[in-house]
């Protein structure tokens, strides 16, 4: 690349060189080219030619084309130099051809150097095309250079540009490096100045250890010296242990010795004692045998005495034997007397009802009698002495009874028939007085009418005034009229006629008002029939809205079928779907739910969960087990608390029933021996026991006294101590 | 609002545009004021010179986002007719209310679209907005008449479109609806001078 580099520069170069020396040539050329600017067509020509043709050529190589043709120029100028003066002599010549024609040698010459010039001009074209030819071939070579050479330059630039993105690249990392650098030496010191800290203290430490092995070192000196020390008096007591044992062998020696002596002794004694206990066993069988001879004895002795008393117990024998049928004679006389007994009680029974009956019969009597007695006071007192004129006068007072009955019937008759009688006389009576309404009504409606007449009659007979009025008027213009039609009293009889019309006008118009009122209710009625006729008919118009209504939807319906076709489009995943499937989501939910519950309401609640009913169980398991341990504890630790009272204050107290307390003193002589407390709502009080009785002092001085319990209970457990001790002693 | 305006020229996009912002906001509008959905999942929001309520449910603003993109599309082709907001009740499917909100095209101005060589309207945009809140003041102002919505409700929107529309996707054919004894209530219309919006509800008379 470079290499190729360096050629194009050595070519630019040479250019570069070349155009150099043709600006040199260009200098001197100038003024020539001066002159033939100036000069007519035929340099001009070829100029132009040259010009037009560097023309179509590229820019770039204008100047090159240019050098060309002035390099051209420059041989042609070398080669026309000394043409050039001939030729402007020959167009000075043309210019004056026509004054002195040429001499046939001029001519002559004229043409071959013609000849010449026009070969030199063709050979210098053949030339030019030749160059032109070579620059063309040249350029394209050059532009073909080009290219590569831009193509190689946009390379160089792209692996430039990668190169200087790669030198970043390799610059960042150098950069991080340099910081991963930097902080691993950060790191290093920091960890070097921590293993530095480390290691001091580890330093210290060993120094420390070391004192400390010193230390414990001295102190296991000292403590294995004492140690020693030890060990010596362990040994020196050894030594002593072991003489003792040995002399302890020797005494354990004579001990066995002696104890096989008292085993020997001891076998004897046992043996002495059984035969101690046979000697007693037998000793207490002859006992026993002699108890039963003495008996005996004693027997043997009665049964003599009863011989003895024989003849004595013959007579009383027979004695006894006159007793015994004196006996059995009573006892079937007390038979006979069983049975009368018997048979008289049943008669007894029987008896008692009549008895019962003849106490009735004697009250009845009694009652009886005083009735009589009371008839006979009455019959007394009517004047009547005998049965018969009582019968005679009740007879007497029985008919008059059934007369007075009979008029007593009559008279109810009599009654109930007026009573019938006011009964119709009512009737007629309302009926009177209903005609009488009846006829109130009709008379107030007659008055009415009469009222309304007579203000019919006075409007008439208004009216016929006023028509009266009306006559005498029109009579009196008749009058007038006919009297003459003086003008001086026409006015007046103007103005009364006036009045009178107006007098008139007047009572017709009362008479309009007094009609009034009847054409006001005329009106009212009329206006209420409009008014239910246009209620009716805003019935009617209410039902044909209705109707219209319907009719509109139905064509609105129909309108919309036929009248414009429309599609109706909405989303798929509009609210209301989805409002609606979540609803019937619900719902099958809920319908689930409840074919789950129901079932399990039928399998029952208890095995619905039996992983609960476990835990429950368990739980109660413990429950119960923890309550028996807590009744173990309890139990145990109340034996342990009475124990420590029992021990402790040397009373024993028993709970018997409700706040009752039983005490027993440790050093009782027995248990009967126990005093009883109640608990009172002000303090606990003593009952009296067999036991107290015996206690009076002490119960004297330390309650009534002192009033203190506790210090009677240990006065009580002292002088109990003292006795057992004294009793002690004295055994 | 991304109209393309200079000198009061409205172009047929930029009305679609502000047709399918008027929807949105009424439809919100009808929404909260019908209380189909909690009061306080909606945002207020200043358009038009007034205070509207926009919902902040995702599922609601996907819908609608979704509507009124293909409604715009389908607005500016001349294909819908009308779009109809119906308010049904969920349990049994019936049709409460409906809000038709009809589209009517315009030629806009004539003049000023041949010299510009597409459709054009020169109406003023604040006049427009002016008339859309009236309308809107109006939707605020049915409530005091319809009546009252005690059940479980749901909305959906259906587009009136032309034979030829095609169906995209996501989107399904729907049956219209009809409301018996249906009262009607036209409300009032505004116009982009390229397309006429009116707007009708229609409710079930209350026996």
């Amino acid at each position: 690349m470079i290499n190729r580099e360096y050629k194009l520069n050595v070519s630019q170069y040479k250019k570069m060189a070349k155009e150099s020396d043709m600006s040199l040539y260009s200098d001197v050329l100038e003024p020539f080219r001066r002159v033939i600017n100036t000069e007519p067509p035929k340099d001009k020509l070829s100029a132009s030619t040259n010009l037009n043709f560097s023309d179509s050529t590229q820019s770039i190589k204008e100047g090159l084309s240019n050098l060309l043709t002035f390099g051209k120029r420059k041989s042609s100028i070398g080669s026309v130099d000394d043409v050039t003066p001939d030729k402007r002599l020959r167009r000075d010549s043309s210019g004056n051809g026509t004054t002195a024609p040429p001499s046939p040698w001029e001519t002559k010459r004229l043409k071959i150097d013609l000849i010449a010039a026009k070969a030199q001009i063709t050979k210098l074209e053949s030339r030019v095309n030749h160059q032109h030819t070579i620059r063309k071939e040249m350029q394209i070579l050059f532009e073909e250079e080009k290219a590569s050479l831009i193509e190689q330059h946009k390379r160089d630039e792209r692996a430039v540009s990668d190169m200087e993105d790669r030198l970043q690249l390799i610059r960042r990392r150098e950069q991080e490096l340099k910081d991963e650098f930097n902080t691993a030496a950060k790191e290093h010191k920091d960890l070097k100045a921590n293993w530095d800290k480390e290691k001091t203290d580890l330093h210290k430490q060993i120094a420390d250890l070391k004192d400390k092995l010193l230390e414990a070192n001295v102190s296991n000196k000292d403590q294995i010296s004492e140690m020693k020390k030890d060990m010596d008096e362990l040994l020196q007591a050894l030594e002593g242990a072991q003489s003792e044992v040995e002399m302890l062998k020797k005494e354990l020696v004579k001990q066995t010795s002696r104890a096989e002596q008292c085993t020997q002794l001891k076998n004897q004694l046992e043996k002495q004692n059984f035969e101690f206990q046979q000697v007693t066993s037998k000793l207490k069988e002859l006992e026993y045998e002699r108890d039963s001879y003495k008996d005996w004895q004693t027997q043997s002795k009665t049964a003599q005495k009863r011989l003895c008393n024989m003849a004595e117990l013959e007579k009383e024998v027979t004695r006894l034997r006159a007793n015994e049928r004196s006996l059995r004679d009573a006892i079937c006389n007390k038979l006979l007397l069983e049975e009368q007994v018997h048979q008289l009680t049943s008669r007894v029974e029987a008896l008692q009802p009549v008895q019962l009956e003849l106490h009735e019969a004697k009250v009845k009597l009694s009652s009886v009698e005083s009735q009589l007695e009371s008839w006979m006071s009455a019959a007394r007192a009517h004047g009547v002495e005998s049965a018969g004129a009582l019968r005679d006068a009740l007879e007497s007072a029985l008919g008059a009874q059934i007369t007075a009955t009979a008029d007593s019937t009559q008279a109810q008759s009599a009654l109930a028939h007026l009573t019938e009688e006011v009964a119709t006389l009512k009737y007629e009576r309302d009926k009177a007085t209903g005609k009488l309404n009846d006829l109130t009504t009709v008379r107030k409606n007659q008055e009415s009418l009469i009222h309304r007449l007579q203000k019919r009659l006075l409007l008439v007979t208004r009216e016929r005034d006023s028509y009266r009025q009306q006559l005498d008027c029109y009579e009196k213009e008749l009058t007038v009229t006919l009297c003459g039609e003086e003008g001086a009293g026409s006015v007046a009889l103007l103005s009364a006629r006036v009045q009178q019309l107006e007098k008139s006008l007047q009572g017709y118009r009362d008479l309009i008002a007094a009609h009034d009122p009847h054409a006001h209710s005329k009106a009212l009625e009329s206006l209420r029939n409009e008014v239910t006729r246009w209620r009716e008919e805003a019935e009617g118009a209410r039902r044909d809205v209705t109707k219209l209504r319907t009719q509109r939807d139905l064509l609105t319906a129909s309108l919309e079928r036929i009248g414009p076709q429309t599609k109706v489009l909405h989303l798929t995943n509009n609210p209301a779907a989805e409002a609606q499937k979540q609803i019937s989501k619900e719902l099958e939910a809920a319908q689930e739910e409840i074919k789950k519950l129901k079932v399990a309401l039928r399998e029952g609640g208890a095995q619905a969960d039996p992983e609960e009913l476990q835990q429950m169980r368990q739980q109660l398991e413990n429950s119960r087990i923890k309550l028996k341990r807590m009744k173990e504890e309890f139990t145990s630790s109340a034996q342990e608390y009475r124990d420590v009272c029992y021990m402790l204050l040397g009373y024993k107290i028993d709970r018997t029933g409700h706040k009752n307390y039983r005490i027993s003193n440790m050093y009782a002589e027995s248990s009967e021996e126990y005093l009883t407390f109640t608990l009172c709502d002000d303090g606990i009080e003593m009952v009296h026991t067999d036991y107290s009785e015996t206690l009076g002092d002490l119960l004297d001085l330390h309650l009534h006294q002192h009033q203190s319990i506790p210090l009677f209970l240990s006065a009580l457990t002292m002088e109990l101590f003292t006795k057992t001790t004294i009793q002690h002693a004295i055994e | 609002m991304s109209l393309q305006q200079t000198k009061n020229c409205i172009t047929l996009r930029g009305s679609a545009q502000i047709i399918c912002e008027y929807l949105k906001f009424s439809i919100n509008s009808v929404l909260f004021q019908r209380g189909l959905y909690p009061p306080e999942t909606f945002k207020a929001e200043n358009q038009y010179g007034i205070t509207l309520l926009l919902s902040e449910d995702p599922q609601i603003k996907s819908f609608l986002t979704n509507l009124l993109t293909q409604s715009e599309e389908w607005i500016l082709d001349k294909k819908v007719k009308k779009l109809s907001l119906i308010i049904l009740n969920v349990a049994n499917k019936e049709v409460l209310e409906c809000w038709d909100f009809n589209i009517q095209y315009e030629d806009g101005d004539t003049a000023l679209s041949k010299e510009k060589n597409e459709m054009v309207g020169s109406k003023d945009l604040k006049k427009i907005q002016q008339e859309i809140r009236d309308v809107m003041l109006q939707v605020a102002a049915t409530i005091s008449y319809l009546p009252l919505l005690d059940c479980r409700c749901s909305f959906d929107v259906l587009v009136h479109a032309k034979t030829d529309c095609d169906i995209p996707e996501k989107w399904a054919e729907a049956q219209p609806v009809a409301i018996a004894n249906a009262q009607n209530v036209q409300l009032k219309s505004f116009s982009t001078s390229l397309h006429k919006m009116e707007t009708v509800v229609s409710y079930k008379l209350a026996d």
